[in-house]
C-alpha cells in the first residue's frame, strides 16, 4: 500500500533548548493527511518539544522538518500558518489584556488588509464557538479556562487550516467539557482537517486517533495504528507501564 | 512662593512630557525586543545635534527638523536592527548581551558626536516670537510651550497607535506573550524591526524637543537621559507604555518641584529617591501591572 505524503514530518531530529543537552534524540514522526495522529508519553517525554519543532518554534540541531514532503527545517512559524498549519500549544497562548476579538484579529495578521476575509474568519470562529461572540469585547484573560481554550481552538480554526497541532487540549478542563472537545476533534477530519493530538489522557487519545506514537525520554518508543493499541494486550500493558495509565481501565 | 510652585508645576509638566516620550520608547523596546537600550540617551542627543546641524548649516527651524528626525531615525533604527540583532540572537542570554552591546553602542555614538561636534555644550540659537508667553501669573518660554504641545500630540498619537490599531496591538501583544505572537503567525523579525525603528524615531524627535526645552546639550548628555529613561521605565512598570507616560510626567514634576524647595544640587537625588522608594514599595511600577514576562 502506497502511503500518502505526510502533511508534516520529523525525520530523525535532535532538538536542544540551551547548550547541548538534546531533549529530542533521533525522533521521527509523520502526520498523515486526513487522519488524527496521537502522541502519548510520560511527562517530560518531549511531546511538546516535538510539536514545537514541527511548527518551527524550535530549530533542530540535527535531522529535518518536512511539510508535504518538502524539507523546511528552520522555517519560521508564520510560514507554517501560510501553509495551512496551526498550533494550539500546551501553555496558554492568548493575549490576556486584549479583547477576544482582538485575539482573533491578530491571528489574521498575514491577510489583515483583506477586511472581507478577516470578517469571514471571525464569523467562522464565532459560528464554531458562540460563547466567543458573546464575549468578544471582553479581555481574553477575563474568561474561564475552558472558554480560553475555545478561543484558542477558534483562533486556530478560523484560518481554515489543513492541519492543526493540538497540545493537551483538554488539560485542566472539566470532564464534561473535555468530552465535548474530544467530540469536536474527532469530527475535524470530516471537515478535511488533519490533526496531531498530544495527550496525557491515553484512553481518549487512542480512542480518537488513527495512529499513535509513544515517546519516552526524547525518543520514539513505539508507534502503531490505534486498533493495535486497543487490541493488543501486551501493548496495552506496556503503555500502562510507561505512561502509568491503563487504556482499558 | 506660590509663583515658584506654579513655575515648578508648569515646567515639571513640560520636562516630564519629554521624559515620558523617552520612557515610552525605551519601554517599548524593552517590552517587544527585550533590549535594554543603554544607548537610548545618545539616540535622543543625536536628534538634538541633528536639529542643531540643520539649523546652523541650512537655517532650518527646529520645527521643520522634527519630520526629518522622525524619518531619518526611523530608517537608521530599521537598519541598526538588522545589523545588531542577528548577533544578539546567537547569544545564550540575549537580555544581558543587549545591555553590553548597547552600552558599547552608546560609547561609540558619543565618540562619533564628539568627533563631529566637539565637546562644547551647544544650543540652537533660534527663538520664537514672542520669546515667552504669560501662563496665568507666570511667564513660560514659547519654545517650551510649543515643545509641550508637540509632546501631547506625540504621546496621544502613540497611545492611539498602540491601543487602537492592529500593528499597535501586535506590539502590545508581543509584550504580553512573546511566544504566542509567533504562534498566531506574525513575522516577529519584521515586527521587531518596526518596533526598533519606531522607538528610534521617537527618540530622535524627542531629541529635537530637548534642544527646544533645555538650555544646552553636548555629546555626553546622552547618559543622563538614558538614566532618566530607565528610572521612568521602572516607575511605569517594565514594558508598560501608559505607565511610562504617567511616570515620566510625575518624574518631571518631582524634579522641577524639588528645585523649588531644595538646593539645586539635590535635584538628581530626588529622582533616585523616588526610584528606590518605588522599587521597595511597588516593584511592579506605579500602575501596579504585573511585569508581563
Ligand atoms: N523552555 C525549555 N527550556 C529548557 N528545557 C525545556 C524547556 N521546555 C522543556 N524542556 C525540557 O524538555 C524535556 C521535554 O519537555 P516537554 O515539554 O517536551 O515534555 P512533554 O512530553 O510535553 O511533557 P508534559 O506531558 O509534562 O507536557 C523536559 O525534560 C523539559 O525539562
Ligand atoms: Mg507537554
Amino acid at each position: 500500500m502506497a502511503t500518502e505524503t505526510p502533511v508534516l514530518e520529523l525525520r530523525a531530529v535532535d532538538v536542544a533548548y540551551h547548550g547541548d543537552i538534546r531533549i529530542l534524540q533521533g525522533m521521527s514522526m509523520a502526520v498523515r493527511p486526513g487522519k488524527i495522529t496521537g502522541v502519548i508519553g510520560p511527562n517530560g517525554a518531549g511531546k511538546s518539544t516535538a510539536l514545537r519543532t514541527l511548527y518551527g518554534l524550535l530549530k533542530p540541531v540535527a535531522g529535518d522538518v518536512l511539510v508535504d514532503g518538502e524539507v523546511v527545517t528552520g522555517m519560521p512559524p508564520w510560514r507554517f500558518i501560510e501553509r495551512g498549519i496551526s498550533l494550539v500549544p500546551q501553555n496558554r497562548s492568548l493575549f490576556n489584556e486584549l479583547s477576544v476579538e482582538d485575539n482573533l484579529q491578530l491571528a489574521c495578521w498575514s491577510f489583515r488588509r483583506d477586511k472581507a476575509r478577516v470578517a469571514e474568519a471571525l464569523e467562522r470562529a464565532y459560528a464554531q464557538f458562540p460563547i466567543l461572540k458573546d464575549r468578544r469585547t471582553q479581555y481574553a484573560g477575563a474568561m474561564s479556562g475552558g472558554q480560553q481554550r475555545f478561543l484558542e481552538l477558534g483562533r486556530a480554526l478560523a484560518l481554515q487550516p489543513r492541519a492543526v497541532l493540538l497540545d493537551e487540549p483538554t488539560a485542566m478542563i472539566a470532564p464534561k467539557l473535555a468530552a465535548e472537545i474530544y467530540e469536536f476533534i474527532h469530527g475535524l477530519p470530516k471537515q478535511g482537517i488533519t490533526v496531531l493530538l498530544v495527550d496525557q489522557n491515553v484512553r481518549q487519545c487512542v480512542r480518537v486517533a488513527d495512529h499513535v506514537y509513544v515517546l519516552e525520554l526524547g525518543r520514539n518508543k513505539i508507534d502503531g495504528s490505534a486498533s493495535d493499541f486497543t487490541k493488543d494486550a501486551d501493548l496495552r500493558n506496556l503503555i500502562a507501564e510507561w505512561v502509568d495509565y491503563r487504556i482499558d481501565a | 512662593m506660590e509663583i515658584l510652585v506654579l513655575n515648578g508645576i508648569v515646567n515639571g509638566l513640560i520636562v516630564g512630557g519629554i521624559y515620558a516620550l523617552i520612557g515610552m520608547s525605551l519601554t517599548l523596546l524593552y517590552g517587544v525586543l527585550r533590549i535594554v537600550n543603554f544607548a537610548h540617551g545618545e539616540f535622543v542627543i543625536g536628534g538634538s545635534f541633528l536639529a542643531y546641524a540643520l539649523f546652523s548649516n541650512l537655517g532650518l527651524a527646529p520645527l521643520f527638523s522634527l519630520p526629518v528626525a522622525a524619518l531619518s531615525f526611523f530608517a537608521m533604527g530599521w537598519g541598526a536592527y538588522y545589523l545588531l540583532l542577528p548577533r544578539l540572537q546567537k547569544s545564550d542570554d540575549p537580555e544581558i548581551m543587549s545591555f553590553l552591546m548597547m552600552y558599547g553602542v552608546s560609547i561609540a555614538l558619543a565618540a562619533v558626536m564628539l568627533l563631529i561636534f566637539e565637546a562644547d555644550s551647544r544650543s540652537i540659537d533660534y527663538s520664537f516670537t514672542p520669546i515667552s508667553m504669560k501662563v496665568g501669573p507666570i511667564y513660560v518660554s514659547t519654545a517650551r510651550i510649543v515643545a509641550f504641545g508637540i509632546v501631547i500630540v506625540l504621546a496621544a498619537a502613540l497611545t492611539w497607535f498602540l491601543f487602537r490599531t492592529l500593528p499597535g496591538k501586535a506590539l502590545r501583544a508581543t509584550i504580553m506573550n512573546p511566544e504566542a505572537i509567533k504562534i498566531v503567525g506574525v513575522d516577529v523579525v519584521k515586527l521587531s524591526a518596526f518596533a526598533f525603528a519606531l522607538a528610534s524615531a521617537i527618540a530622535g524627535v524627542t531629541g529635537v524637543l530637548v534642544a527646544l526645552v533645555f538650555p544646552a546639550f553636548n555629546p555626553f548628555s546622552g547618559a543622563e537621559y538614558s538614566i532618566i529613561g530607565f528610572i521612568v521605565v521602572v516607575l511605569g512598570g517594565l514594558g508598560n507604555p501608559l505607565g511610562a507616560l504617567l511616570a515620566g510626567i510625575l518624574y518631571g514634576l518631582a524634579e522641577q518641584l524639588a528645585t523649588v524647595f531644595l538646593p539645586q544640587a539635590m535635584a538628581p537625588i530626588v529622582g533616585f529617591g523616588i526610584l528606590v522608594a518605588v522599587i521597595l514599595i511597588r516593584p511592579t511600577g506605579l500602575m501596579g501591572w504585573r511585569a508581563q514576562r
